[in-house]
């Protein structure tokens, strides 16, 4: 199976070990990720401001490029430009007057064919948990997973659909099935401070604080991620500010395209688990085989 | 906080920031289930409810509060609000009211070169279109 893939902009970069993670886990499972042949960034955020169109012509522009692959998909996995380019589609879909002139913009005729899919709900629905389970059950070894999904994967739930925008469950089920446990998390969708790292630091060194306490309390030994920014501040902040005289341990922040590649005993040098500032691997060398 | 009931936005400024963000800043029953669900709420010198209820009584001074740079635009209020207003889309339209007068609040020399050669590329993108003109 070959589907349309969208990058974007940080796995090109800063998070180059989940573009390849992604690709290697999805080609592991039969599902080759076809790179879209031209592509930008997708805006990163979603303008709030009604009036604000040319925030969203980039993703338009990828939308409709999408379109003429033909698949009527378009698979991408960081969870920012899940949320702009499902955003910018429903804009599409349900707004006459964004669909107007976004299409004058892009000298298009796009009307919202794409499907925008992110890797977890293909694994869930083409190759479905059951058989994950049978392909690489038990390899995790009950590892303690803490499954967080922060802000832009799951909100707002009307447009986003990505499960319950409180307590979403896909990537707990996907941990379930590797053989990994799971643990009851209640910070999941909490932001971790995102972009107000350059403005207000101090402000993500809390929330930090508080997301990797919370999972600690539950015995988490990783936290699992699918945002190259949820990745870097709750993995950086560990390396700089945690303190380490109050007893806290470090706790390695993986995507859940390394945790997966780790289970299908895929090469680690297609994992970029060399990447982190908390080492996964003495974790995942023990953890799984 | 001490209430001054003698403030005038001018109908200019309250009206574009219903314009901006689409949402109308009345249906608002103080409730503070945006504040208490807040992630920035650490740094704010206003709580969410009150930046909506500086708008609903007129204040000017709701473009000058801190809190709405702090906004990480989490969406957990809009989520949250049992009133249904997107609270995101009201902060995003104080910041847009600011912004294109020229009034920003990130530029680039404020920020580490160690953390400009660390950041991923998605946060400079994100951080500039939500906090620089």
């Amino acid at each position: 199976m070959r589907i349309p893939y969208f990058p974007g902009c940080t796995l090109y970069a800063r998070a180059r070990g989940l573009d390849n993670s992604t690709r290697a886990a999805l080609a592991a499972l039969g599902i080759e990720l076809a790179e879209l042949p031209q592509w930008t960034c997708c805006g990163t955020v979603f303008p709030l401001a009604q009036d604000n169109y040319i925030g969203m012509v980039a993703a338009a522009r990828i939308l409709a490029n999408a379109a003429k692959a033909g698949d009527g998909r378009l698979v991408t996995v960081c969870s920012f430009c899940y949320h702009v380019l499902k955003r910018v589609n429903y804009a599409v879909k349900n707004n006459q007057e964004a669909k107007d002139k976004l299409n004058n913009y892009l000298e298009e005729s796009y009307a919202g064919e794409t499907r925008i899919v992110h890797p977890l709900e293909l694994i869930r629905d083409e190759i479905g948990f059951a058989s994950l389970q049978s392909k690489a059950g038990g390899k995790l070894r009950g590892l303690k997973a803490a499954c967080y999904y922060g802000c832009m994967l799951v909100r707002p739930a009307a447009e986003l659909a990505f499960g319950d925008p409180d307590n979403p469950t896909i990537m707990e089920e996907m941990v379930d099935a590797l053989g990994g446990e799971p643990v009851d998390f209640s910070w999941k969708t909490k932001c971790c401070g995102s972009y107000q790292l350059l403005n207000a630091s101090d402000l993500v060194v809390e929330r930090v604080r508080d997301i990797l306490s919370a999972a600690a309390a539950r015995g988490a030994q990783a936290i699992v991620t699918s945002c190259p920014l949820c990745q870097f501040n709750l993995d950086w902040v560990q390396e700089k500010f945690v303190p380490k005289t109050n007893g806290f341990s470090k706790i390695p922040v993986l995507y859940f395209t390394q945790l997966l590649g780790a289970a299908l005993e895929l090469p680690a040098d297609n994992l970029g688990l060399d990447q982190h500032y908390v080492d996964p691997r003495p974790l995942l060398s023990g953890g799984c085989s | 906080m001490a209430t001054n009931l003698s403030f005038q936005m001018s109908k200019e400024i309250s009206g574009r920031i219903r314009e901006i963000s689409g949402q109308n800043p009345y249906l608002c029953i103080q409730c503070g289930t945006c504040s208490a669900s807040c992630t920035g709420i650490g740094k704010m010198d206003f709580l969410p409810r009150q930046v909506i209820r500086k708008i609903q009584l007129g204040d000017p001074g709701v473009l000058q509060c801190r809190s709405i740079w702090v906004c990480t635009a989490c969406l957990t209020c809009t989520a949250r609000c049992p009133r249904g207003i997107d609270i995101a889309r009201l902060m995003e339209a104080l910041r847009t009211i600011n912004l294109r007068k020229g009034n920003e609040i990130l530029v680039l020399e404020k920020i580490s070169l160690d953390l400009i050669k660390e950041i991923p590329q998605m946060a400079l993108t994100s951080g500039f279109r939500k906090l620089s003109a």
